[in-house]
């Protein structure tokens, strides 16, 4: 994963996964404390005091007949180089709240990357799942629901393109009011065949 | 799950989501999105085949993503569904293949050979 967007899709997949029907995500820069914190909350099926402390570990999956899983481990290790944390709260039943904190000025802080393409693409795949999205960083703040964007849209079209693209245009218009720049270009960023395959290849 | 009544709820409900989702006569693309197909670029993949199909007006292609399949080397992993005719998966599908995949695939119905992985013979 080479930016926080990118695990920021993979928490939702963990969420999508969980059978949520609703999540909730918010990403704050904070310049003040020299904090960024994304927060990931789900009404999925939770886990249990076990399942809390397996999740961390790479050897562990809640999947059936899968031997890793690699999704949290490598957000830990992320935000661990970023003097940050990764904190979960959880119990079964009522869903679980991922905390990623990292310190906002920290060297080896990935980039936040493309929101707007993570939380397209999700969405696309995860037509009947509830995002709420809020955003708040220096220059201001952008709030999302896609409940209210997908109104007037027949459930039957939902997950086709025509809708995406609705989506879409909504999300990037309003990220980029609330000042937000995606660090690694912008609509559609294309790594040419061949290139950058040891950033790719590099779990960090 | 608790009961056998909940067992069924879950079945009805997920058996109405697949006819809706499956429904139509329209094409299905199928993006691999776990862990290991994200690392690889599955997002900038999907993003590319929903911005090809925009451009070509195929705004009814439903656009669908599922988790590791276990073919973690060749991911981005697509599949392509379209009504009537074999299942066809495709590995190390980056944009720019992508692009060409909906062209060729989609819209003239030629498979690019080279790409396959798989072939379901099942009709979709």
């Amino acid at each position: 994963m080479i930016d926080i967007s990118l695990h920021l899709l993979d928490l939702l997949q963990n969420s999508a996964h969980a059978g949520a029907s609703s999540i909730s995500v918010l990403v704050v820069e904070d310049q003040e404390h020299d904090s960024l914190e994304v927060v990931v909350k789900d009404n999925g099926v939770g886990m249990d005091e076990r399942e809390k402390e397996l999740a961390l570990d790479p050897f562990y999956s809640s999947s059936p007949g899968k031997r890793v899983g690699l999704g949290l481990p490598l957000v830990l290790q992320t935000a661990q180089m970023a003097g940050g944390k990764v904190s979960i709260e959880s119990a079964p039943g009522s869903g679980t709240k991922v905390t990623v904190q990292y310190r906002l000025s920290h060297i080896d802080r990935q980039p936040l990357g493309d929101l707007a393409s993570t939380l397209v693409s999700f969405m696309a795949g995860n037509p009947r799942v509830n995002i709420c999205f809020l955003y708040k960083g220096p220059h201001g703040e952008f709030a999302f629901d896609s409940e209210k964007a997908l109104q007037g849209i027949d459930t039957q079209y939902l997950g086709q393109v025509g809708a995406i693209c609705q989506i879409e245009e909504k999300l990037r218009e309003g990220l980029a009011k609330a000042g937000f720049k995606p660090d690694r270009g912008g609509l559609l960023f294309e790594v040419p065949r061949g290139a950058g395959t040891h950033q790719r290849g590099n779990p960090g | 799950m608790k009961s056998r009544e909940e067992l069924e709820r879950i079945k009805e409900e997920t058996l109405a989501e697949i006819r809706l989702r499956s429904s139509q006569g329209c094409p299905r693309i199928v993006v691999g999105m776990g862990t290991c197909g994200i690392a690889a670029g599955a997002r900038e993949t999907m993003l590319a085949i929903i911005d090809e199909l925009r451009k070509r007006r195929r705004l009814d292609v439903t656009i669908s993503e599922t988790g590791c399949i276990g073919l973690c080397a060749k991911e981005p992993i697509v599949e392509v569904n379209i009504p009537g005719q074999p299942k066809i998966v495709y590995g190390n599908v980056d944009p720019s293949r992508a692009r060409q995949i909906v062209l060729s695939h989609i819209i003239n119905h030629k498979p690019i050979q080279g790409w396959v992985i798989n072939v379901d013979e099942k009709k979709s």
